[in-house]
């Protein structure tokens, strides 16, 4: 029977889709984020997780609905000589569907917005601050209370400079673009935001585990716009406390191309990341 | 549907083949109309070829097809010819030709501004492509966001000056065309053509050219400050000045222009369904109020497009709720749709696979629309291959799949050729194959962290998915090259199709195919929004009650 044969095509196809589908993260098929590492991209996953409740009911019932029509109303199907009812409409059918996907959008929204106020407004009582520039072609991560700059100049050739942060550490992150809008993104870690040029713009992050997360300049920038690689890395405190000192200990004995003040302020900036992060 | 009653002896000559002269001076709506569609069809294949040289480059990872520079041209021109040379020209064409006659009209209300407007279109297109042979096309996206469009990062070429040049033309052009349809519309539509009884795609071209009013000038006047500041050493967006204040008003025209690339598609799917169900439209009143609702909500929305250059919150939440709630008017379009087809008596021609194929499709588009609207949820998604995945369910599964439904619909109607079925429905089942195995998995890149853009990436785990991709593509231009073959063959030596092959609803149907210069000998009267049912219902054109006609 023609009718089962295409059912059962059909059943098949979405069988495969459903296996495709569910193969493991990073296999380029993943059908939702990397798994979170800091609190608002966690947030932002738990909202998609949200809206694809009703949007998979909903989907899967039109596309049923259009199957539905398919296999039962098409003339094939229908009687010799049918005549369909010539109905023009019905007024409480097209209130109900005007209705319930009103409701849907406000449940959404509402949800949505809740997510937005928690997490998307430029916070306060941050551990440590880093003013993350993005130029052409790469990013300039200032962390602030140092003179330590983590210069992250784009490649596609071999991993670029790690910019390095400690644990479960309050970030925030102040973006400035110098010269076009770049937007910074790594997706295991939030949302991405712009770097434009004339105003700063804010994010924040707290990372739950040491490790490393990719990420790229995500507005189109110049021809060397898919070389702004970002690598975050993030260690343990005291693993993240050597490196600082390592850092600052090598701005130390090399003059840096800014023109450094005197040893007393670069002592005191080799203790102040110290007490910050140990709150 | 062969209706072989054999074509009249024609007063007229109907061949493509006219002379040159003619094509160029010509101010029948009709011919417009095809030249129109023409010109679409031939940016389609150009910006379909970009597409794949796209895809090649993309195929494996740390691949240099091209060099980035090219390929960042490439993408440019691919958007801008798919977006402002393929889709709004030929649904200008479609409407050119067939909104005169499905009023009942001889021409447009002014034949010469038509004449205009489409010359205008080849001048717009090779404007942009001027920058090709000047130092290097636009690089900087369909969007061309500032300051990258700036001198400061454009040392030598002129691409962006050409870029610029075109879409003023183009909006000029657009204006033209869009007047011209409201005014054919509201003075003259034969007697008896209410307002109540427009067929749907003409209520679809009245929101479209509305909207295309209002916010053409916008574009033209972001293209304008962007020319100041190139040649004239303003600083309204460079990177000393306002960079998003470009965003704005680019979005502001942008996302309506969504909606005029889709709405007259919406038209043409609802008047595809009802013939091919064999029942009137389900809810004829509420499908021109969810037009309006569209119209009015799409210019509310534009700073969806702009969730991460650091909005104030609240602001960011009305664009996030004015967003979703089109969802509401579309979804009252859906299931309207669907609710015709209901106990219908459905014939799933080429026509009506078209406009099935676009349901199951746009309806992705849709639903991750919602996801997009949403402000935490865009700021992973924003920027990344889930937005061209996105984008592509909305516009080639709902554009390009509409257009291929109305071609198929009435292509007899313009030719008075059947375009062959068979070909049709190889054309649909490679399309519909190859459009979902392009752009399904193009979510999950984004999802994984691919950014929109990229000349090439690093990572080895998007090979697989990215190689998936490159394939189908090649199975859509396979289709595609199908579809050309069949309207050629169909063109010189298809089945006659006769004046009404589909048992259609609306005048159109009621003329020759294709339709006299005059267009009617005789316009049939009008007494419901399905004209020719009624003729169908009464044949002699013995009406129990003849209405007065009103002038």
């Amino acid at each position: 029977m023609v009718g089962r044969a295409r059912a059962a095509f059909i059943a098949l196809a979405l069988v495969t889709a459903a296996l495709l589908l569910s193969s493991c993260e990073g296999s380029g098929l993943s059908p939702i984020f990397p798994t979170p590492v800091s609190p608002n991209g966690q947030d932002i996953y738990d909202t998609y997780v949200g809206i694809s409740i009703p949007a998979i009911i909903i989907f899967v019932g039109v596309e049923i609905a259009l199957l539905w029509v398919v296999l039962r109303y098409r003339r094939s199907r229908q009687p010799v000589g049918y005549v369909p009812p010539q109905i023009h409409g019905h007024t409480g059918l097209e209130v109900i569907w005007t209705v319930i996907p009103l409701i849907v959008v406000l449940v959404i929204a509402g949800y949505s917005f809740l997510t937005l106020q928690k997490d998307f407004q430029p916070i306060t009582g941050e551990q440590m601050k880093v003013i993350v520039s993005g130029r052409q072609f790469g990013w300039d991560y200032k962390y602030e209370g140092t003179e330590v700059v983590v210069r992250q100049d784009g490649t596609l050739a071999e991993d670029v400079t790690p910019f390095v942060v400690p644990t479960n550490t309050l970030i925030k992150l102040q973006f400035e673009g110098t010269d076009v809008i770049h937007s910074w993104w790594v997706p295991a870690i939030t949302g991405k935001t712009d770097a434009v040029p004339g105003y700063a713009n804010y994010s924040w992050m707290k990372i739950s585990q040491p490790g490393i997360w990719r990420g790229e300049c995500a507005e189109l920038c110049g021809a060397g716009h898919s070389a702004m690689q970002i690598i975050v890395q993030a260690m343990d405190k005291p693993a993240y406390d050597q490196w600082m000192a390592k850092q600052v200990a090598a701005l130390h004995p090399t003059p840096s191309p800014k023109p450094s003040p005197s040893p007393s302020p670069k002592a005191s900036t080799s203790a102040s990341p110290s007490p910050s992060p140990s709150k | 549907m062969a209706t072989t009653a054999l074509p009249r002896p024609k007063d007229y000559d109907d061949s493509f083949f006219k002379p040159i002269s003619l094509w160029l001076t010509t101010t029948d709506h009709k011919l417009i109309g095809i030249m129109y569609m023409v010109t679409g069809v031939l940016s389609f294949v150009l910006a379909g070829i970009f597409a794949l040289l796209i895809r090649l480059q993309l195929a494996q990872p740390n691949l240099k097809i091209v060099e980035p520079e090219i390929y960042n041209q490439i993408i440019s021109a691919h958007g801008v010819t798919m977006i402002f040379f393929f889709v709004t020209i030929f649904l200008t064409g479609i409407a050119n030709y067939m909104v005169p006659i499905m009023i009942g009209a001889r021409d447009m209300a002014f034949p010469r501004v038509n004449l205009l407007g489409f010359w205008l279109v080849p001048v717009s297109i090779l404007l942009y492509y001027m920058g090709f042979f000047t130092g290097g096309a636009l690089n900087a996206g369909w969007t061309g966001y500032a300051p990258l469009t700036e001198k400061a990062y454009q040392s030598t070429s002129l691409g962006v000056d050409f870029w610029a040049l075109s879409l003023i033309v183009w909006a000029i052009s657009g204006i033209m065309a869009s007047t011209n349809f409201l005014t054919t519309i509201v003075a003259l539509r034969a007697p008896g053509m209410k307002l109540t009884r427009l067929p749907l795609f003409v209520w679809a071209q009245i929101s479209t050219s509305i909207l295309l009013l209002i916010v053409g000038a916008p574009l033209a006047a972001a293209m304008i400050l962007v020319e100041f500041d190139r040649q004239l050493g303003t600083q309204f967006f460079t990177t000393q000045g306002r960079p998003v204040l470009y965003q704005h008003l680019f979005w502001f025209f942008g996302h309506p222009e969504v909606y005029i690339m889709i709405l007259p598609g919406f038209g043409m799917i609802s008047e595809i369904i009802p013939v091919f169900a064999r029942k009137p439209i389900f809810g004829y009143m509420t499908m021109v109020a969810a037009l309006f609702g569209i119209v009015f909500l799409s210019m509310t929305v534009w700073a969806h497009h702009m969730f991460t250059v650091g909005m104030n919150i609240y602001v960011e939440t009305f664009f996030m709720f004015m967003t979703m709630l089109i969802a509401v008017p579309t979804g009252i379009k859906f299931f309207n749709w669907i609710a015709t087809t209901w106990w219908g008596s459905v014939e799933f021609t080429v026509p009506m696979k078209f406009a099935w194929g676009f349901l199951a499709t746009f309806l992705i588009g849709g639903i991750t629309g919602v996801y997009l609207a949403s402000v935490p949820v865009d700021t992973q998604l924003h920027s990344s291959y889930y937005v061209v995945a996105h984008l592509h369910y909305v516009l080639f599964g709902g554009s390009v799949f509409t257009i291929f439904a109305g071609i198929y619909y009435w292509f007899p109607k313009i030719t008075g050729r059947m375009l062959n079925r068979t070909l049709g429905e190889w054309n649909f089942w490679t399309l519909f194959i190859g459009f979902n195995g392009t752009f399904l998995i193009m979510h999950t890149l984004g999802l994984e962290g691919m950014p929109r853009r990229i000349a090439t990436y690093a990572n080895p785990a998007w090979a697989t998915t990215n190689m998936i991709i490159t394939v189908s593509s090649f199975l859509i231009a396979f289709s595609v090259l199908l579809f050309l073959i069949n309207v050629v063959r169909s063109w010189n030596g298809g089945e006659i199709a006769g004046d009404d092959p589909w048992r259609g609803n609306t005048l159109e149907w009621a003329t020759s195919s294709p339709p006299p210069p005059y267009n009617f000998e005789r316009v049939p009267p009008v007494r419901s929004f399905m004209p020719l049912q009624d003729l169908h219902a009464a044949p002699n054109g013995a009406k129990p009650e003849p209405e007065p006609v009103k002038a």
